[in-house]
């Protein structure tokens, strides 16, 4: 390229940036809206958007059958068939595919492509960046679980159930979403940024998901009924991430459970509280402490 | 003023001295940073960065300390790492304009600026294209690229010749010199290749170990020594003995004959002294340092 | 098959994360079987619920998953299979070494654990402990033909392998009846079915039926995957 256009390049000239420069706060903002973008496929290929939307899909269809059903049996039903809080239960392989898929692909591309340096040499603290991907992940489960509540709810208030009695079903649902998100994209994220292997990434992160919950619930299953052990199954729910959020939203907003055995008693569900609330925490300071030695690679 | 300022600065690793009370001043310009591989050159880039930090010393860059007030050096740094660090699957353009998001610039801005600086490096309709599919020179553009997007005052490329062909480190060196010529950015350059910082740089710091070996102006290393270098087509040993029967002292250099230039006559006298031969006059070269020659001098590692 | 590319590949697998988890996980399922044994007592219907629900149906399919694509996922998505590639070893063998390697990975971290929580909780009393393990044992080898398959298919194996274990396997098998008939732990619960003299597993499928179906898959499975191998592309990302 020694014929380069030597004169464009003149003629042009190079311009000072005299601008806005953002702080961190805005920077921040976009490095979230960037990676949110990015959990939905959206400013990539093609190909990464299928995964995202296919789940997305999935998990609006048996929403829409609900409220369809709600809407023709009118007359003999009362309530939807399913409560808003249990749908993210029932739901939670979809919700845990999303998290194995997304949450690799978030933190690994950085940390493969060792693009890591190059964020942390701007005026960006680890934290934030942290903030970013945990703030972007939660959110896009948010969406995806709020989805479906929605049109669960246009399709009561559509058959005329009570509002009011809806609104706040709803309302308590949306917020224990919110935990619900956390967690997942919070143990979804630590677990990702160990590895900068996508595959394995997203192998682990199932393995961790599927395997406790199907553990958690086998094992509560047989201690409630075959022990008839209710406190011991309850305490048991601790030690998987879907029913430690189930459990948290069990007890606060008072849904309905849908875990084998509920937290067991005041007691236990103040732990379930403390407990979600810590884990929370805990991939929080984890993942800060994972960027603090990657960047000095 | 000094752009960039070390005291002291030291940073220990469990099995090795990364920098050993390395105190330097840096002023607006190109200046190269030498060393072997492992001299701390990156090592000295990270920690004015950020990226790592000192076990003991204090650095500076404009006047801000490096521990103190990162984040406002980092808004106004910007830095091309020596190892890979591209995303595969993303284009050049998308990928540069992320980067100039994440240095704050509002996001029309850094479309603007993205499309400029794509230019001013040198990619076209490559720019387009996923980053995977690019050669190793356009790959070094891109990464030069997002170093330079968001307008820094300083920018600090890590082996920016690394894996490029003759050509291709010839159209980066003279990039980077037209960053500081035109663009009126600092550079601050590192290499293990000794002669091609001698061709851009005005302020030359050679490292070695960790230890600063010499710091000045290029002008200084290179300028011309006050030697004559004869060679001679034939007879050579003869042409000597003429010359040191004339009263100078000829040192041998393999085919080649050194002698002191203190005045305008040794040109005469080696004249004469080659007719008187009847041999040929082959080269007539004044002698010029070079940077290797430091790195011969100071073997012991003595900081200056 | 090529002893160097099974020396290479299983101590690929065994060099790093990927060990730890599975070591875990085995662990984690014996820590549970030894629970169960102190809390409940000997109770056969919950050795084969829990072994049933746990091991079969969860760990099996997913340390498969992660096992068969592990031996030749990695290689292939940093482009390092090419130095295989490149040496006279016919693909077939290169996939036929692998596939030793993931199936033999699989029974130990799987197959064997499950095979020890059964006696854990039940002894050795009615064979239930055996049958688990040789549902085990059959189910590990044929998820490591399919996910070895599907890694040398595609680059997201691991996403589409876990599409067909939850999805298939788990959620369409319960409401769709006809689907049961084309499951893998369909296939291997018909052989705890017959090893078993307790009535306490049942399985859909026929154990005739089911071997030949398990014997058509690994082999199908293994010998596609060499063929595919033969004309790999190593593409750019996504």
């Amino acid at each position: 390229m020694t014929d380069s256009p030597a004169g464009v390049i003149h003629d042009i000239g190079y311009r000072k940036y005299d601008g806005p420069r953002l702080g961190r706060g805005r920077v921040t903002r976009a490095l979230y809206a960037h990676s949110l973008r990015g959990a939905y496929g959206l400013g990539r290929s093609a190909r990464a958007k299928v995964l995202p939307m296919l789940l997305l899909g999935v998990m609006c269809i048996p929403a829409f059958v609900i409220a369809v059903i709600a809407n023709v049996a009118s007359g003999v039903t009362t309530e939807l068939v399913l409560p808003y809080s249990r749908y993210v239960v029932v739901t939670q392989g979809i919700l845990t595919i999303f998290v194995a898929a997304q949450a690799p692909a978030s933190l690994s591309r950085d940390l493969r492509f060792k693009t890591v340096p190059l964020y942390f040499s701007r005026p960006l603290e680890r934290s934030d960046y942290v903030l970013a991907k945990f703030g972007a992940l939660t959110t896009a489960l948010f969406l995806l679980i709020a989805a479906p509540l929605l049109i669960m709810y246009i399709g009561a208030l559509l058959a005329e159930l009570p509002a009011g009695r809806e609104t706040g079903d709803l309302l308590l649902a949306l917020l224990g979403a919110v935990i619900f998100s956390a967690v997942f994209a919070g143990v979804g994220l630590v677990i990702a940024s160990l590895t900068a292997r996508r595959g394995f990434g997203v192998a682990a992160i199932i393995t961790v998901f599927a395997l406790s919950f199907a553990a958690v619930s086998a094992l509560q299953g047989i201690i409630r009924y075959e022990v008839d052990d209710p406190t011991l199954a309850g305490w048991l729910g601790l030690l998987s991430p879907i029913t430690l959020a189930d459990g948290f939203q069990t007890w606060v907003l008072d849904a309905s459970s849908s875990a084998v055995a509920p937290p067991p008693g005041a007691t236990g569900g103040v732990v379930f509280v403390l407990v979600t609330f810590a884990v929370i925490g805990a991939c929080w300071a984890l993942l800060n402490l994972r960027y603090r030695k990657v960047a000095v690679s | 003023m000094p752009v960039i300022q070390t005291e002291e600065l030291t940073k220990r690793f469990p099995s090795t001295t990364a920098l050993d009370q390395l105190t330097i001043e840096v002023e607006p310009g190109v200046v190269g940073l030498v060393g072997a591989n492992g001299a701390g050159k990156s090592t000295l880039i990270k920690i004015l960065l950020g990226l790592s930090s000192a076990t003991s010393g204090r650095a500076s860059v404009f006047g801000l300390d490096v521990t103190a007030e990162g984040p406002r050096i980092r808004e106004r740094v910007g830095y091309m790492p020596e190892h890979d660090c591209l995303p595969a699957d993303v284009s050049a353009t998308e990928f540069v304009v992320h980067m100039a998001r994440m240095s704050g610039l509002p996001a029309d801005a850094a479309r603007e600026r993205t499309a400029d600086t794509l230019r001013h490096v040198g990619l076209y309709e490559e720019r387009y294209r996923p980053i995977g599919g690019y050669s190793t020179g356009m790959k070094q553009r891109v990464k030069l690229a997002q170093a330079l997007v968001h307008d820094p005052e300083i920018v600090m490329l890590d082996e920016p010749t690394n894996g490029l062909d003759p050509v291709g480190r010839d159209e980066m060196l003279a990039l980077i010199r037209r960053i500081w010529s035109e663009f009126g950015i600092t550079v601050l350059v590192t290499s293990h290749l000794l002669g091609e910082l001698e061709r851009i740089s005005d302020h030359v710091v050679v490292i070695d170990g960790g230890r600063l070996l010499r710091s000045s102006s290029t002008s200084e290393f290179t300028r011309t020594s006050q030697t004559l270098a004869v060679e001679v087509s034939a007879e050579a040993d003869a042409v000597g003995e003429a010359l040191a029967a004339a009263g100078l002292t000829v040192k041998r250099e393999g085919r080649l004959l050194v002698l002191p230039l203190d005045d305008d006559e040794v040109y005469d006298l080696v004249r004469d002294a080659v007719a008187a031969q009847g041999v040929g006059l082959i080269r007539l070269e004044q002698g010029r340092h070079h940077i290797s020659e430091i790195f011969g001098e100071d073997q012991g590692g003595a900081a200056r | 098959m090529n002893a160097t590319v099974v020396r290479l590949t299983y101590r690929a697998l065994l060099g790093g994360r990927r060990a730890w988890l599975l070591l875990l996980m085995s662990v984690l399922l014996l820590a549970m079987a030894v629970l169960l044994r102190v809390t409940v007592g000997v109770d056969h219907q919950v050795t084969a619920d829990f072994l049933g629900a746990v091991a079969v149906a969860a760990l099996v399919p997913l340390f498969g998953l992660i096992v068969g694509t592990g031996v030749i996922g990695p290689e292939i998505d940093d482009g390092s299979i090419v130095y295989l590639l490149s040496k006279p070893i016919s693909r077939p063998r290169i996939i036929l070494s692998k596939f030793a390697v993931a199936a033999v990975g699989t029974v130990l971290f799987a197959a064997v654990p499950t095979f020890v929580a059964g006696l854990v909780m039940s002894g050795t009393a009615g064979r239930i402990a055996l049958g688990f393990g040789a549902a085990a044992l059959v189910a590990s080898v044929a998820y490591s033909a399919i996910f070895l398959l599907l890694s040398v298919v595609t680059r997201h194996a691991v996403v589409y392998g876990l599409a067909y274990a939850l999805i298939w396997e788990g959620l369409l098998g319960s409401f769709v009846p006809g689907a049961r008939t084309l499951s893998v732990q369909q296939w291997s619960l018909s052989l705890t079915e017959a090893i078993s003299t307790r009535d306490l597993v049942s399985s859909d499928v026929r154990l005739a039926v089911a071997g030949v179906l398990l014997a058509v898959v690994i082999v199908g499975a293994t010998w596609y995957a060499g063929q595919r191998l033969r004309v790999l592309s190593l593409a750019g990302e996504e």
